[in-house]
């Protein structure tokens, strides 16, 4: 009977192709958006990501990781001497305007970090090394901002085009030069435009409205004290406040600087709301489309249920067929959605930094989802057929 | 009222059927007794809305009548129920409908193999059995066609052999004809005379086609819910108001 169910279901090509676009779309859709969403929400906490450190210490005002309220550099030393701490460097991070050669300004994300550990790095660069920062005036600036700062020229051919920056190229953040020596990869940020690293004290002369530039403390802890443990010691003898960088969203700790940057932004601003409406609504969207497709398989095929009935078939093995059905097209639509999903995700990220992370879970969630609106027209189709008077085959 | 023989195959004694209920209610059987015998090919005639469909629905046990006996080889129906009454079906019954039907998504030959698969025979040889019935039919070389490829009278024949493949001691047909022209209805009765000829077997036809009468044994007469008559030889029914 199965096979019976399944030869039903691929027998009619086009209203198969039909079932199979409603149900990959809405997994599309599902996933698309919640990849999307997911993706510019981790754009949030990206200074986490770029600026790798097992805890960050901030002033006890701040709220998220692109909230620097600069501490005095004393707190530097009191961090230190706390128990369990192996070191602590200083980190400054704040949105700059560069000058291009041609006079051009764009915005930046200036990060200055220790010059002796070079904690807080990046950790690929493309081009150049690390220890050049020590040079006078060299930055290290990200392969997204050597592509937008780089220079617009008109090629042989008459069309133009963006030379990128590289190592040996200059321009300047308030009349001071900065010069490259490094390309980093790095992830793009919510705020601010690309990252340019260069080191704490320089960061300090770049920066010359600032009073005070120790934005956030980079801090390792000793062998054998953990992560949360030390977050603990460090605000109870200081009064700063101390973060754990874990990123994993569906395990991040309540000191997560990840997980309070995008409740901060959840809370604050738009876009979350605007975004999780598009989810909200791709779910919806998806609910609908796949589960009126299935049901109107269902009513178009309610007859011969209904003559199959007749012919002494009991509701357990109609039940049955509906559900091999509707779970065997669920499936293969989700694959297909799903697929689509991956695969323009793919672009994005080759296209450049993506707004883009599908989670494993974000996958299986699709699929239960999926699933379930399978399992709900099955169900709503059993009730339809159950009802359907085994005597109605003989008229019309 | 005759006395049940040992070669009656369908007995219905006092049976009530009216649908809906107050104002708008119809009662489509008054009283109905109807008899068919093993071996024989009984027709079931008279005007439109005097009941034939629904006396061939309490008979095939698809509705339950409200008041008297249902009786289908030694088999009281009345009081049966829903599970036991398709178990019924599953053994007993065979079905040929006038709009044939047959499930579109599937090959002819497929169609043909249903009864077999709901009670259990396997894919394999419900298919091997279904190709036999299948060449009975005439249809050998159609198997993997779909239903709406075929001609009328070819989609009546696959609901044949999809009717008689699992050997059901009754085969009930609801104006197999009326969607068929003169000759193509003539040719399907005559299949359904001989491919159902079996001592055991019963078959009730219901028509509104005179020119088929003569395929019956037996022309049961109905009238406002019952049996008016029964007779051996259509030319002594008045037909003017069929
Ligand atoms: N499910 C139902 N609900 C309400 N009324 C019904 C139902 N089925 C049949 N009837 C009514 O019962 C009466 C007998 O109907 P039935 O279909 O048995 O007649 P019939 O002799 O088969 O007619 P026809 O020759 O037109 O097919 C009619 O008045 C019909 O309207
Ligand atoms: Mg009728």
């Amino acid at each position: 009977m199965y096979r019976l169910a399944l030869n039903m279901l691929f027998g009619d090509r086009a209203k198969l192709a039909m079932l199979l676009c409603g149900l990959a779309f809405s997994a599309l859709l599902m996933a698309q958006q919640t990849s999307v969403f997911f993706g510019i929400m981790s754009w949030t906490y990206t200074p986490i990501y770029n600026i790798r450190s097992t805890i960050w210490v901030s002033d006890p005002m701040v709220e998220q990781a692109n909230d620097a309220k600069p501490m005095r550099d004393t707190e530097l030393g009191k961090v230190r001497s706390v128990d369990g701490v192996s070191w602590a460097a200083p980190l400054h991070m704040s949105i700059l305007q560069a000058r291009m050669t041609d006079g051009n300004f764009k915005l930046i994300t200036m990060v200055g970090i220790d010059a002796d550990t070079f904690a807080g790095a990046p950790a690929q660069l493309s081009q150049g090394r690390i220890e050049e920062l020590r040079l006078p005036n060299t930055v290290i600036i990200d392969e997204w901002g050597a592509q937008l700062m780089g220079r617009t020229v008109v090629g042989p051919d008459g069309k133009t085009k963006t030379v990128p920056l590289k190592p040996g190229d200059t321009f300047e953040i308030n009349d001071i030069e900065a010069r490259i020596v490094g390309i980093c990869k790095v992830r793009r940020a919510f705020t601010g435009g690309p990252f340019v690293y260069t080191t704490y004290d320089r960061a300090k002369a770049y920066n010359l409205e600032a009073r005070r530039t120790l934005s956030f403390m980079l801090v390792e802890p000793r062998d054998g004290v953990s992560a949360s443990q030390l977050c603990d010691r460090i605000e109870r003898e200081t009064a700063l406040k101390a973060w754990t960088t874990d990123t994993v969203i569906w395990d991040w700790s309540d000191r997560s600087l990840a997980k309070n940057t995008f409740w901060w932004f959840w809370k604050n601003t738009g876009i979350p709301f605007s975004f999780g409406t598009a989810v909200a609504l791709g779910l919806f969207v998806g609910i609908a489309i796949s589960g009126q497709t299935f049901y109107s398989f269902v009513l178009e095929n309610l007859k011969y249920f209904a003559a199959i009935k007749a012919m002494g078939a009991g509701m357990a093995t109609i039940a049955r067929m509906l559900l091999v059905q509707a779970l065997t097209a669920g499936l293969i639509g989700f694959g297909l959605g799903a697929g689509m999903a991956q695969a323009i995700g793919r672009v994005m990220i080759e296209k450049g930094m993506p707004p883009f992370v599908m989670f494993p879970q974000i996958f299986w969630a699709t699929l239960v989802l999926v699933l379930g609106i399978s399992l709900v027209s099955a169900i709503i189709g059993i009730i339809k057929v159950s009802r359907v008077d085994a005597a109605s085959v003989f008229r019309g | 009222m005759s006395q049940p023989t040992f070669e009656t195959a369908v007995r219905t004694q006092g049976v009530n059927m009216f649908f809906g209920e107050g104002e708008s209610r119809v009662t489509a059987l008054k009283q109905a007794d109807f008899d068919a015998r093993r071996g024989e090919l009984i027709m079931l005639v008279g005007p439109s809305g005097c009941g034939k469909t629904t006396l061939l629905s309490v008979i095939a046990g698809t509705l339950t009548p409200q008041a008297g006996t249902v009786e289908v080889f030694g088999q009281r129906l009345d009081g049966l129920g829903q599970e036991d009454l398709t178990t019924f079906r599953r053994k007993n019954l065979g079905f040929v409908f006038q709009s044939f039907n047959l499930i579109p998504t599937l090959t002819s030959l497929e169609n043909v193999t249903v009864p077999l698969l709901i009670q259990g025979v396997s894919q394999r040889e419900a298919e091997e059995r279904a190709r036999i019935v299948f060449e009975k039919v005439g249809l050998k070389g159609r198997e993997d066609s779909r239903p709406n490829s075929l001609s009328g009278g070819q989609q009546q024949r696959v609901a044949i052999a999809r009717a008689l493949v699992h050997e059901p001691p009754l085969l009930i047909c609801d104006e197999p004809t009326s969607a068929l022209d003169k000759d193509t209805g003539a040719q399907i009765m005559e299949m359904i005379r001989t491919l159902s000829r079996a001592p055991n077997r019963c078959v009730v036809v219901v028509t509104h086609d005179q020119r088929i009468f003569r395929f019956a044994d037996r022309i049961a007469e109905m009238e406002d819910g019952r049996i008016r008559r029964v007779v051996d030889d259509p030319r002594q029914l008045d037909t003017t108001h069929l």
